[in-house]
């Protein structure tokens, strides 16, 4: 199972297998985008762009059922990005690896180990991504509270009583590490539980593999996307907390 | 134990072995996380600008669009409305205007025959004025004719009486009182 295969940059490592997949989602990403918005029309929708038109009133209904919606419609671009990307990246785990034999004896930049696996790997599995992901939502969260309420922002800090401050704190703390740490979680189990069924030996691989298999590839894409829908929505939640106005 | 049972557990602790063995721990940060931010801004940026924005763009002109359209429809429907109700409150007032023709052109009709009749009436009246009239006048003549013949043949009678009996002064009471029924007989 996903072995951390790591490029030297500088000082540090960077995790080559995530970042290769990373950028496979996000051309795939691009590709399946730009394929929608090629032929934009406000008569009648194309299917790819109805789909995208599709996304893009979920998410604009997300945020106008949490929060004033002149608040959060700057966000909707983001917001989008962020749900078909995880989503994107959620899925890119569980295609099987058909380029591995073309990357069998290339040794540049480790590709054949990158590239040695049955199956591909999902950018979300590894912590790195959802970590950061996270922390994008936790700077938007503060950011926009700042930018809606100023200086007041930071009195939610000190309520009801300056008491509460270490729990306020562990509580904007949390946030982000729940948020990176589920969607990780997910889908790091769903594919250790691929290379599991793939690994079952012997007899079980024709009574058992090919049973799972398919079982659990639908279960993944239904975890996938609800994963996805959560990330977006806990996202939406925390910033109309952070930017709601007070009853006062 | 069944050999699938035995199997299975095989493969978890196998895959879980090689997990810790080779791989180490799968929460590993590194420059990854700061590689992984800035890949998602840029692609945030470029979907932003170069897909969510048009196809925003799109969907606000379609709903503008529907928007107009509506509106449009709303205004045509309003303006039917508004030439149906004309061409009733036309049609009543021609219905209205056609009843007043008839009721006139009925009335005028009336009144003329009305006119006619007691012209004719009038004119029978006078006829039969000017007949009793004339009526009155031939009698009055006629009359007139008879009283003037009776009283010649008075006179007549008279003067055939005197000359016969004239020197019969018995008869002189007689005669005046003859000449006095006479004078006071009308004529």
């Amino acid at each position: 199972m996903h072995e951390i295969i790591t490029w030297q940059v500088g000082t540090g490592t960077v995790h080559a297998k995530t970042l290769i997949m990373t950028w496979i989602a996000i051309v795939l990403l691009l590709i399946f985008v730009f394929l929608g918005v090629r032929n934009l029309t406000s008569g009648k929708p194309g299917k790819l762009q109805n789909v995208l038109e599709w996304v893009v009133d979920f998410v604009r209904k997300l945020i106008s059922d949490n929060m004033d919606y002149s608040k959060g419609a700057p966000l909707l671009s983001y917001l989008v990005t962020l749900i078909m990307f995880i989503f994107f990246s959620n899925m890119l785990g569980l295609i099987p690896n058909f380029v591995e034999p073309f990357f069998k004896h290339v040794e540049t930049a480790k590709l054949n180990e990158i590239l040695g696996e049955a199956t591909l790997m999902s950018p979300t599995a590894d912590i790195n991504t959802t970590l950061a992901l996270a922390t994008l939502t936790i700077i938007l969260v503060i950011a926009l509270g700042i930018k809606h309420k100023g200086g007041r922002y930071f009195h939610h800090f000190i309520e009801p009583h300056p008491v509460f401050l270490p729990i306020h704190l562990i509580d904007i703390l949390a946030k982000p590490m729940t948020l990176a740490f589920r969607l990780f979680g997910n889908i790091y189990a769903g594919e250790v539980l691929i290379s599991v069924i793939l690994l079952l030996p012997g007899l079980a691989v024709f009574g058992g593999g090919i049973i799972p298999m398919p079982v659990w590839l639908g279960f993944s894409i239904f975890i996938g996307a609800i994963q996805s829908f959560v990330f977006t929505v806990l996202t939406i939640v925390y910033i109309a907390q952070a930017v709601a106005s007070d009853h006062s | 134990m069944n050999p699938f049972g035995i199997g299975f557990a095989y493969t978890i602790a196998s895959a879980a072995a090689s997990e810790g063995g080779g791989g180490g721990n799968p929460i590993a940060i590194d420059y990854t996380y700061f590689s992984q931010i800035l890949s998602f801004l840029i692609l945030v940026w470029i979907l932003k600008k170069f897909a969510w924005k048009p196809l925003m763009d799109m969907m606000e002109k379609r709903r503008q669009t529907i928007e107009d359209n509506l509106a449009h429809a709303e205004n045509e429907r309003k303006e039917a409305e508004r030439i149906r109700q004309e061409y009733q409150a036309d049609m009543l007032k021609a219905r209205q205007e056609a009843q007043a023709i008839i009721e006139k052109a009925t009335k005028n009709s009336e009144d003329r025959s009305s006119e006619i009749l007691a012209e004719a009436r009038k004119e029978t009246e006078k006829m039969k004025h000017a007949a009793l009239a004339d009526i009155e006048r031939e009698r009055d003549k006629a009359i007139a004719d008879v009283r003037d013949q009776v009283v010649d043949m008075s006179i007549a009678v008279a003067e055939k009486i005197i000359q016969q009996r004239l020197d019969m002064k018995g008869q002189e009471a007689l005669i005046e009182q003859f000449i006095q029924e006479v004078g006071d007989r009308p004529c």
